[in-house]
């Protein structure tokens, strides 16, 4: 790479119709630009209340659980040194990692069944990137105000006005991250003695660790890379296109109805009430992509994110003629959807990777609607087939698929929780010697008896040997031993048997529970002097 | 603030050959040295009896199988990065018909 291609000269119209790129390296030698902020503007609806009510009961779950209290002890503990997994009533082992893999699996097939009956709800709804977030947009509007006021406070220069606010921002960032992070600590550490740790300062080295390495992941992930993870970091975006398909939900605009765009006098009615009416589909889609590849001077400001390419490399786009009012649909260009979309891409486009389903578009058009005196819905949730006018099916092969094998692993998974038994038994063999010989023309193997009681009660349990070769017996009776709850016992176990019994005998071991009689056996097997 | 960087350039798709290759090569000399320095530390023998002691496992399977685990782990991870570097282009198109 001595001698850097020089880059390639703009067509005309693209030097036109785009706003200056902020090229990294300004010598010209870099084809990337810096990543340009995006500044959600605010925006009030129905769907924005939905998700702030997600917000709340996420969250909500995430900073409480910790310290709800279930039996004397935290009701949701992943206590990793004692290898014990509390959440609520129930308590999962290191055996029960089935059950961990299945309910993973059960939350892939949900997110599968899901998406393609109403598209990304995970991604504006749940997703922990979206829901912190939004809590720290809620911070910047607190200290920064809204939209235009961030916008103008990023391009002015530093004032102590500016660094109050930023600051201010940063400290009520900062103290909310670290309160997350104790949160996170708190439930793999009870939460009560972590925090009576904390003055006089007692915390242990990875605990401290964690705590800040979780607040700086927050302060880093919701306060800056934002709209980023989506659109950089996420598999879930890049494969949403093997779960769409026509019928799904998605966000979409409908240019039949909104095309041509463009501002207007008041007064103008809707299409819908208009003798013009829907344009046909070829016409609308012609008019978006040609709007898209010569935006408006305000579309051009705002210079959304989107990265569609609807025409292969060269195509040329014509721009478009002037329309008279009455041939105007009822798109106003006035994009708002575009300022209020978190990750800064134009919804009129058309579905794309980048959008994460968060309808903040849809209340923010609604509203516009209301004002035009047009009816709502111009960017809605909708099929693709209900916008191109054809009829949507919502129970379709796919459906049933993912919801069938759903069911069946909710179910599985339900009454394996349940069902699960509640004393593990495992023998193993000494590993030193196959056998002992001792005086009385005697031979002896050793064994270390493995019991578990995953109970909440203590039980007792009777150990006994049998085999179908006669003699092998337990070299001191039959064992009796009492488990308390959650006890892990580690019994040595002696079989013994005459030295004239050669070669290798399978053995059972019976573990009993003395109280309801239900019991394990283990094989294993016993091993007389060899030749 | 951020400098992260979005390419203007749409490329077009690569051979199947050197999408294959970047994908497997590098995880494979990842896996290799990994599996190294695992086992330069770990006994497969002493690994089995802790994990499996009735499987009948000896070094040369454990060797094997250690590095075969690690390649699917690295090359795994190889793949995400190539989907993740992908043009938007790749995604960004029409639902397909009915």
């Amino acid at each position: 790479m001595s001698t850097p291609a020089p880059p390639p000269s703009p067509a005309p119209d693209t030097a036109k119709r785009r706003i200056p790129l902020d090229v990294v390296d300004a010598q010209g030698n870099s084809f990337y630009v810096s990543e340009r902020k995006v500044y959600p503007r605010d925006v009030a609806g129905t769907l924005n209340r939905l998700r702030v009510a997600a917000v709340w009961w996420l969250l909500g779950m995430y900073y409480v659980f910790p310290w709800l209290k279930w039996d004397d002890r935290q009701a949701v503990l992943f206590d990793l040194p004692a290898r014990k997994f509390y959440v609520f009533g129930l308590v999962f082992w290191p055996q029960d990692f089935l059950l961990l893999a299945v309910l993973l699996i059960i939350a892939a097939m949900a997110l599968f069944f899901f998406t393609a009956l109403a598209g990304r709800l995970w991604c504006g709804y749940a997703c922990p990137q979206t829901v912190w977030t939004e809590v720290f947009l809620w911070m910047e509007r607190w200290t920064e105000g809204d939209r235009s006021a961030r916008i103008k406070l990023d391009a002015a220069p530093w004032s102590a006005n500016k660094v109050m606010r930023k600051g201010g921002k940063h400290v009520l960032w900062a103290l909310f991250a670290l309160w997350t992070g104790f949160t996170f600590v708190g439930f793999f550490t009870p939460i009560l003695d972590l925090g009576a740790r904390l003055w006089p300062f007692a915390w242990g080295g990875w605990e401290t660790f964690w705590v800040f390495f979780y607040a700086l992941a927050t302060w880093g992930f919701a306060g800056f890379l934002r709209e980023q993870v989506c659109k950089y970091m996420c598999p879930y975006a890049r494969f949403q296109s093997a779960m769409f398909d026509r019928n799904t939900l998605i966000i979409a605009y409908d240019p039949m109805r909104g095309e041509p765009r463009g501002p207007r006098k008041r007064g103008l009615g809707s299409v819908l009430e208009r003798a013009r009416g829907l344009l046909d589909q070829v016409t609308a889609y012609d008019y978006v992509v040609r709007a898209n590849a010569h935006p408006s001077a305000a579309d051009q400001r705002l210079g959304a994110h989107g990265t569609i390419t609807f025409a292969g490399a060269g195509a040329v786009i014509e721009p478009l003629p002037k329309f008279v009012p009455d041939q105007l649909g009822d798109c106003i260009d006035c994009t708002i959807c575009v300022q209020v979309c978190p990750t800064g891409i134009d919804i009129r486009n058309g579905l794309q990777y980048e959008c994460i389903a968060c309808g903040a578009c849809i209340d923010a058009c609604d509203d516009v609607m209301d004002k035009m005196g047009y009816p709502k819905g111009l960017i809605r949730y909708t099929t693709q087939n209900a916008i191109d006018g054809k009829p949507s099916k919502v129970l379709r092969p796919r459906i049933f698929v993912y919801g069938t094998i759903l069911l069946a692993l909710v179910a599985a998974w339900g009454w394996g929780v349940f069902n699960r038994d509640v004393l593990i038994a495992e023998v193993l063999r000494d590993r030193n010697a196959l056998y002992r010989e001792v005086a009385g023309d005697q031979v002896e193997n050793s064994y270390t008896l493995k019991l578990v009681n995953k109970d909440q009660q203590s039980h007792r349990y009777r150990v006994t040997l049998a085999s179908g070769q006669p003699g092998i017996r337990l070299r001191d009776g039959e064992l009796t031993v009492q488990a308390a709850p959650e006890e892990v016992l580690s019994l040595p176990v002696t079989a013994t048997a005459p030295a004239t019994l050669r070669g290798r005998h399978a053995v059972t071991f019976t573990v009993r529970d003395v109280d309801t009689g239900t019991g394990k056996t283990v094989e294993s097997s016993y091993f007389g002097p060899m030749q | 603030m951020t400098d992260f960087t979005e390419p203007r350039l749409d490329h077009p798709p690569r051979p199947l050959a050197q999408r294959i290759g970047a994908v497997l090569w590098p995880s494979f000399f990842a896996a290799g040295v990994a599996t190294m320095v695992f086992f330069a530390f770990v006994d497969p023998l002493t690994l089995r009896d802790m994990t499996f002691p009735d499987l009948a496992i000896s070094r040369e399977l454990g060797y094997t199988l250690g590095f075969f685990m690690f390649w699917l782990a690295t090359s795994a991870s190889s793949l995400f990065t190539w989907i993740l570097l992908r043009p938007a282009s790749r995604f960004n198109r029409a639902l397909p018909p009915d």
